[in-house]
């Protein structure tokens, strides 16, 4: 009875989190109209850098994003850290990784969280640099940053054996910011 | 007749004895000044220790503010960054909010860095071996806090409340106290050497404060004895002269009356017609002549000494010749001499140059020396007289010297400072009538005229007198020439 009202309260916060609604696209990127093309920059997956993982493959990474895989092979419990709803990273993630649009994200966790199937909803950051120090503080966290954002408090895990600066690497973020 | 160099090689000892005996006058008239030195020179000394005394508490202080005081200060800092560091984790504690969660986290590791960076300094700091253990403890004591807080603040952040309280109840908690426990004996070891130094402070400042109580002290009892010797010294000086002119108005009074009795006399016998034949008044007459002379002799040397007094005196100076000046000396003391029954012995050296002065003046001077031989000559009956030529002591050149030896009852050392001094006359000689005025009054005529006057003697053997003479300069002579009226010179 009890687990179930815990679950219950999981799924409940998730929700909440979940739902937040997208921001509304950034004033800069709404000047630049949809008809312009935008510079790309290489997205990054960021772990803590005592996490032994240096490398993983994009079916890795999306059931990682999608809370389907919850330890890390040394046993530490994975913490999936996201950006806001509407946030181009985010969308990026979303689209390239979880190959889902907001609400279908929104509808697995909660399927999910309501089943057991996954442990714990993903935390949400506002800004980079609150992701960059979340990394940095918690052994077992994944995210994901511009590269431009990434510095030496956290590594930066090879997709596919490529890093973000390789040709070829995948995870590409609009350039024009949201502002943080 | 005795030769020159005989006379020169006398003259050398006697001249260092006489430096001798200025020295010692110089000295005995000084002993108030030189007491006032001694006491200048013995608080400059002690002054010198105070400073020093107190530059050590200047520095003693500076360093228990340096080490101690700052070092406490900065320990509290240490004990509040502590504090912080626990705190900010705990905060994080009370939100579901992974932003302010990572905020507090971040707080929690600014605060640890700055612990860090305390400790670190304090390590390097430590000297003493209780403060490089204690270092050495506190450093491991901090880092094991540190990992314990680490894993605490993932499980918040991960969303562990439960496991994070667990962990910090069974780990966090102990650790800390640890922590606590090393900072606060950290702070008692900076009170403990804070206290040291402010006892050396203490000590330091007593000590200077004795040694400032015992210079004062020093100081007082030296300067009141220089009063008392100053004070003495001139009221001795004020009974000396008292003294003196009292002995001097005696002494006056006594030349004057025996003359006066004897005119008196005379006159007497010549009104009541007791002396009658013509020789018997020729003989009166020459008897009043005579004390007529010798009591104005008498007052024109007091009057003179009057005239003197001031040192102002004005006299026409010249250039004279040697031969000049000792055949007027010869001339006014010739009957004084062969009165006395007293051999004349005469040194003179030929091609003597002239000398700068008045003619009259000298004769008195020379007078007053050959009136002392004569007077003071015992039974030797022999007065010497020489003229030299030498170096000046001041100005440097050449000077005449005239001497006037006698082989008489001579002069103990101790008496010779006192000679020239005015009314002074030596206890040994109170028996022979005299002022106490001529010697004082033949220097004051020398050092007016630009010279000086100077004596070696010995008690039973006798003495020799000097008048010292400045030589006309030839350039001075070639100006002025010897057929030119004389000129005034004012000698003060």
């Amino acid at each position: 009875m009890g687990r179930l009202a815990s679950l219950l309260i999981s799924v409940g916060a998730a929700a909440l989190l979940l739902a937040a609604p997208p921001r509304e696209a950034s004033p800069s990127a709404a000047r630049l109209g949809p008809q312009q093309t935008l510079p790309s920059q290489p997205l990054a997956i960021v772990v803590n850098r005592t996490n032994s993982v240096d490398d993983l493959s994009m079916s890795e990474l999306r059931k990682v994003f999608l809370g389907e895989r919850s330890h890390w092979p040394n046993g530490r419990r994975i913490t999936l850290v996201m950006r806001e709803p509407g946030e181009p990273e985010r969308t990026t993630i979303l689209r390239d990784v979880c190959q889902m649009n907001e609400s279908e994200f929104k509808n697995h966790f909660l399927h999910g969280l309501f089943t057991g199937e996954i442990l714990v909803s993903p935390k949400i950051l506002a800004t980079p640099i609150g992701v960059r120090k979340f990394v940095f503080n918690v052994p077992g966290a994944i995210g994901y940053l511009r590269l431009s954002d990434v510095d030496n408090t956290v590594k930066i895990v090879r997709v596919d054996e490529l890093l973000p600066e390789d040709k070829g690497y995948k995870l590409h973020v609009e350039a024009a910011r949201t502002g943080n | 007749m005795r030769s020159s160099a005989k006379y020169e090689a006398a003259q050398s000892p006697a001249a260092l004895v006489s430096t001798m005996d200025r020295v010692v006058s110089a000295v005995l008239r000084h002993n108030a000044t030189l007491l006032l030195v001694l006491v200048f020179c013995a608080v400059a000394v002690v002054g010198v220790f105070v400073i020093r005394d107190l530059q050590t508490a200047n520095a003693e202080a500076q360093n228990i503010y340096a080490v101690s005081v700052q070092g406490l200060r900065e320990i509290g800092e240490l004990q509040f960054d502590a504090q912080e560091t626990r705190r900010a984790t705990l905060y994080a504690l009370t939100t579901n909010d992974s932003n302010l969660q990572v905020e507090y986290a971040d707080q929690s590791r600014g605060a640890d860095q700055r612990v860090t960076d305390g400790i670190t300094q304090y390590r390097h700091q430590a000297r003493l071996p209780a403060e490089m253990a204690l270092a050495e403890r506190l450093t491991h004591d901090w880092a094991n806090y540190l990992s314990i807080r680490d894993e605490v603040l993932a499980s918040i952040l991960e969303g562990s409340t439960k496991e994070a309280v667990t962990l910090d109840l069974s780990g966090g908690v102990p650790s800390f106290e640890r922590v606590r426990l090393d900072l606060n004996e950290v702070k008692r070891l900076y009170d403990d050497q804070a206290s040291q130094r402010l006892g050396n402070v203490v000590a330091t400042s007593r000590r200077s404060a004795l040694r400032l109580i015992g210079i004062l002290g020093f100081t007082f009892l030296l300067s009141s004895t220089a009063v008392w010797a100053i004070q003495r010294s001139r009221m001795l000086s004020a009974i000396q002269l008292a003294k003196l002119q009292m002995e001097f108005v005696a002494s006056v009074s006594h030349e004057l009356r025996t003359p006066l009795a004897v005119l008196s006399s005379a006159a007497d016998n010549i009104a009541d017609g007791v002396v009658r034949e013509k020789a018997d008044l020729e003989r009166y007459g020459r008897v009043l002549q005579n004390q007529s002379r010798q009591m104005t002799g008498l007052v024109d040397q007091i009057l003179l000494f009057a005239s003197t007094e001031d040192r102002k005196k004005r006299y026409v100076l010249e250039p004279l010749d040697v031969a000049q000046i000792i055949a007027s000396l010869e001339s006014s003391t010739r009957e004084l001499i062969q009165g006395a029954g007293f051999v004349v012995e005469r040194h003179i050296e030929p091609g003597l140059p002239q000398v700068m002065g008045d003619l009259s003046a000298i004769t008195q001077c020379l007078q007053n020396l050959v009136g002392n031989a004569v007077k003071y000559g015992a039974q030797s009956r022999w007065i010497g007289l020489g003229v030299s030529m030498g170096p000046a002591e001041h100005p440097p050149g050449q000077e005449v010297r005239i001497s006037v030896s006698d082989k008489g009852i001579g002069m103990d050392r101790s008496e010779i400072p006192h000679i020239f001094e005015p009314f002074y006359r030596s206890p040994r000689v109170m028996q022979i009538h005299g002022t106490g005025l001529g010697l004082s009054l033949a220097t004051r005529i020398a050092e007016t005229l630009g010279g000086r006057l100077s004596v070696v003697s010995e008690l039973s053997v006798g003495s020799t007198f000097t008048l010292h003479l400045p030589i006309v300069e030839r350039e001075r002579l070639e100006m002025t020439g010897v057929a030119s009226p004389p000129y005034s010179s004012k000698q003060t």
